[in-house]
């Protein structure tokens, strides 16, 4: 990926030559990443840009500033990519803060809320990621569990072995696909569970191995870097479960990581799981542990908002059971945290995993 | 036509009441004085131009004569003075041929020359020398002033032949003190060549700097014609002043001689009106009660207005070349006033100019005008300047107007300028009157609104080219290390400048378009604009981007 990147950047570049020969604007072209412009595709099951394109071209003045420095960003994360450097969005806006000439009182930038944009710009309009540009985002998830990873990084070349990360799990890295490879994956499915809490209480158990899976935790929402692992795992054909608490939070979380997000809608392709499934923690789950009945707690305003704007969402209405999940919160006004599941023993929350795992208990 | 002007004088023994009150008639401070003295003798120059139907060159030159001591030497070309009136016209004291005539004239009191001669007597002690050619004769004398009997004493008299046409006056001066101010000779002459641009004036100041204001228009302004009041114009004090300087016997002809659109009929009304009064009487039993009564009953009928074609306006035209030839300012808007009357009864003009751009120093930003003689002093008491105050500039996107290189030229025109005192520096503030200016400035403003929208709009000009280039030279370093072509890098830049100009070659290009037809529906307005025309802009361009 990395060199398909600089090939495109070197591209983009001699098409913007070709276009100054031939005596015309160097321009550029970029789907629109405006609200107006994301549509929830049913055919694959996740939220994407639609087909709106805007031509950025230096020879208009409300965009000759933007264009200059969106080819200054380019260029410099050519350079990123030759040296093999990784920098961060915020490094890319220091090595890009300077003055444009003795003579200019003006800054190629002159805050990071310029840049962050053109980025975006830039990865729409060549079609890659910002890891791919040597662009780091923040690492946030854990995993262990069935699988071995070769990790070509730094001059060094590193096997990582899901089974062996001890307490603390591997740490999901920004980038997982330049340099970064699956040498082995034994598992048979993803359990992705919301908190680091029930993550490291389930690794104790050591369910991965128990279960045969990858446990993984993006410790709330999840980062760019964890989304895409767990798609590349669920590439290699593997199913992915999700166990959050019942409560607007956890929802919100599953469906992102399910159909992506409005903001990364350019990258649902490589983020979004839409074949993941909901294991729990459901309100119908009272039905079948007594003791869960005890251990609810009062839903929160949002919570019961939430459940009622997502009865409406077209992606939501058509699975029946989230439906009929939804409608009973509304109607109980309850919500439930998967801790409470350790309510009986602490290993119980490997038990119950198992068994609705097993029975394919779900929902969609 | 110049021994008629001249038949006309008047005696009145007021020269110790000038020695007293000399700061009523604008002797009050140093600079003041000098300003003063330097008017009266430009003023009678000017004058004399215009009744004789000359173009007046006038030369003025101060000498420092110790401390607040100057001799003041003024000379011009304008026909001289008779020896016969020589005396009259220059030692004493309101013996001008102003002080009867209701005529549009730039002295209206004739305190003039002789109230100069009379300062530096009282200040210096020394009488003045005066050198007269009329006719081919020329005169040289001194002469004083008597002033406890207000007449002329003339010594030492020489009479030659010889070719010099006009007048010259040398006097020595006390008490004066020549600066170079908003308030001095300097900004006083400058000002008066503005409004008279067929005059030239030469002046050679204290520290020997000589200044040319050179002449404008080649043609000499008609002399004004002389007019009867029109009765509604006239004050119960005026009617009992003028009824004890006539020659007809009774009220009944006064009225009807003396005022103009005073039909027999109109007496007749005003008789029916007034059955106490008796009209066959001599008007010299008018006293301030009857009189009032008079002027009461004559508010109460209809009359005729007054003639308008006595004004003599220095004319759009005029104004224009003036303030081209002596502030060279970037654009010039003016207006177009008919004549109006105030008072009912009076007949006058305003001609408002608005110089706007100056590349020439700095300048007083409101000039105000009598008919053609600047008015210096007392800005604040002046109808002209209340009347520029009350302008909201910014409408006119003057946004700073005491900042902004910009001068206001206000000419008053009228047969009986309302001063608000003897100095004669000041225009009364009556309503009537800063309406009508006011109404003026905000005619000659709007061209210059569009004018200064054309300005912005030639920077926005400027300002695009620069966005564009300014960023030409990071891009085609970029662009060519982006390609992996760094050795392109200067090829690329040059392609970039070259489409950027062709870019805004065209931009231009449309937009000139449109200001040309929108400039067509502004033309009637009657701007002058000077080397850049007005580009009557719109305010928000629209960029045609992509």
């Amino acid at each position: 990926m990395g060199n398909q990147a600089l090939k495109k950047l070197d591209d983009l570049g001699g098409k913007l030559i070709g276009e100054i020969e031939k005596q015309t604007s160097p321009s550029f072209e970029t789907v629109v990443r405006s609200k107006g412009n994301i549509i929830f595709d049913q055919g694959v099951g996740y939220l994407r840009l639609g087909n709106k394109k805007e031509v950025r071209t230096f020879l208009n003045i409300a965009q000759a500033r933007k264009f200059m420095q969106t080819i200054a960003i380019a260029n410099k994360c050519r350079k990123f990519l030759v040296e093999g450097a990784h920098t961060s969005i915020r490094g890319l806006y220091y090595q890009l803060r300077f003055t444009l000439g003795e003579d200019i009182e003006e800054d190629l930038f002159d805050e990071q809320t310029e840049s962050n944009p053109l980025i975006e710009d830039l990865e729409v309009a060549l079609s890659v990621k910002r890891e791919d540009l040597n662009l780091n985002t923040d690492r946030k998830g854990v995993a262990a569990g069935q699988f071995k990873l070769r990790d070509k990084f730094g001059g060094e070349d590193t096997l990582i072995d899901g089974t062996k990360q001890g307490r603390s799990g591997w740490s999901i890295p920004s980038d997982v696909d330049n340099g970064l490879d699956f040498e082995e994956v034994k598992a048979k499915y993803v359990l992705v569970v919301e908190k680091d809490a029930m993550w490291q209480r389930l690794n104790e158990d050591r369910y991965w191995q128990k279960e045969n899976c990858v446990l993984v935790t993006p410790k709330g929402q999840s980062s760019r870097g964890c989304r895409r692992f767990i798609r590349k795992l669920m590439d290699k054909g593997l199913p992915c479960y999700v166990f959050t608490d019942c409560d607007a939070w956890g929802w919100y979380i599953y469906w992102t990581l399910k159909t992506g997000s409005m903001n990364l809608a350019y990258l649902s392709k490589e983020l979004s799981l839409p074949e993941t499934k909901f294991v729990g923690v459901t309100m119908s789950d009272i039905k079948n542990y007594d003791f869960l009945s005890k251990l609810t707690i009062r839903a929160k305003e949002i919570d019961v908002k939430r459940a009622e704007e997502m009865i409406n969402y077209p992606w939501i209405s058509k699975h029946k059971d989230w439906v009929a999940e939804l409608k009973l919160v509304l109607k109980d006004k309850k919500k439930l945290e998967q801790d409470a599941l350790q309510g009986p023993r602490l290993s119980f929350v490997s038990d119950y995993l198992k068994q609705k795992i097993n029975e394919k208990r779900f929902l969609s | 036509m110049p021994i008629d002007s001249f038949s006309q004088f008047k005696e009145h023994s007021v020269a110790e009441f000038f020695k007293k009150n000399k700061q009523m008639l604008g002797f009050s401070g140093k600079v003041r004085s000098l300003t003063t003295i330097v008017h009266e003798f430009t003023s009678n120059s000017l004058d004399a131009g215009e009744e004789v139907g000359i173009l007046p060159e006038i030369f003025i030159q101060l000498e420092e004569e110790g401390d607040d001591k100057y001799k003041i030497a003024v000379q011009d070309n304008c026909g001289g003075i008779p020896e016969k009136y020589l005396g009259k016209a220059l030692g004493q004291l309101l013996a001008g041929t102003k002080f009867h005539r209701y005529v549009q004239q730039r002295g209206q009191q004739g305190i003039g020359a002789s109230g100069c001669i009379m300062y530096s007597q009282i200040t210096t002690g020394k009488p003045a020398w005066v050198r007269s050619g009329y006719k081919n004769v020329i005169i040289e004398c001194n002469i004083g002033i008597n002033v406890s009997k207000n007449t002329p004493v003339i010594t030492n008299l020489t009479k030659t032949m010889g070719e010099f046409s006009g007048l010259r006056i040398e006097a020595h001066l006390g008490d004066v003190r020549y600066e170079n101010s908003g308030y001095g000779v300097y900004e006083y002459l400058k000002q008066t060549v503005l409004a008279n641009p067929h005059a030239q004036i030469e002046f050679i100041a204290p520290d020997a700097q000589r200044y040319m204001f050179p002449r404008a228009v080649d043609v000499v302004p008609k002399p004004p014609i002389e007019t009867k009041p029109h009765i509604l114009g006239i004050t119960a004090n005026d009617l009992v002043e003028f009824s004890r300087r006539i020659k007809e016997s009774r009220i009944s002809a006064f009225l009807a001689e003396e005022f103009s659109r005073v039909s027999s009929n109109k007496v007749k009304e005003l008789q029916e009106l007034l059955p106490d009064i008796d009209f066959s009487q001599p008007p010299t039993s008018l006293n301030w009660d009857t009189a009032e009564k008079l002027i009461k009953a004559v508010h109460t009928l209809k009359w005729i207005a007054p003639a308008t074609d006595i004004l003599r306006p220095i004319g759009k035209e005029n104004v224009a070349r003036a303030l081209q030839n002596i502030l060279n300012p970037q654009f010039i808007a003016q207006s177009d006033r008919s004549p109006q009357i105030f008072h009912g009864g009076i007949p006058y003009q305003v001609e408002v100019a608005i110089a706007y751009g100056f590349t020439n120093g700095a300048h007083n930003r409101i000039m105000r005008f009598a008919n053609r003689v600047p008015l210096l002093f007392d800005a604040g008491a002046c109808g002209l300047t209340e009347a520029v105050k009350t302008i909201e500039w910014k409408r006119y996107r003057i946004d700073d107007f005491e900042n902004m290189p910009i001068a206001v030229f206000v000419n008053f025109v009228s047969v009986h300028v309302p001063y608000t005192s003897a100095g004669k520096q000041a225009i009364a503030l009556e309503e009537e009157i800063i309406a009508e200016v006011r109404n003026a400035i905000m005619e000659a403003a709007r061209p210059v609104k569009g004018y200064l929208n054309g300005i912005v709009h030639l920077q926005e000009r400027s300002s695009r080219r620069k966005v564009f280039l300014r960023y030409v030279a990071q891009l085609a370093g970029d662009m060519s290390e982006l390609a992996d072509m760094p050795k392109k890098k200067e090829a690329i830049k040059k392609g970039l400048v070259d489409l950027v100009e062709h870019r805004v070659g065209l931009i231009e290009e449309a937009e000139d378009a449109e200001a040309e037809t929108a400039k067509e529906a502004n033309a009637a307005n009657g701007a002058v604009a000077n080397g850049q025309e007005n580009g009557n802009g719109k305010k928000d361009f629209e960029e045609k981007g992509e």
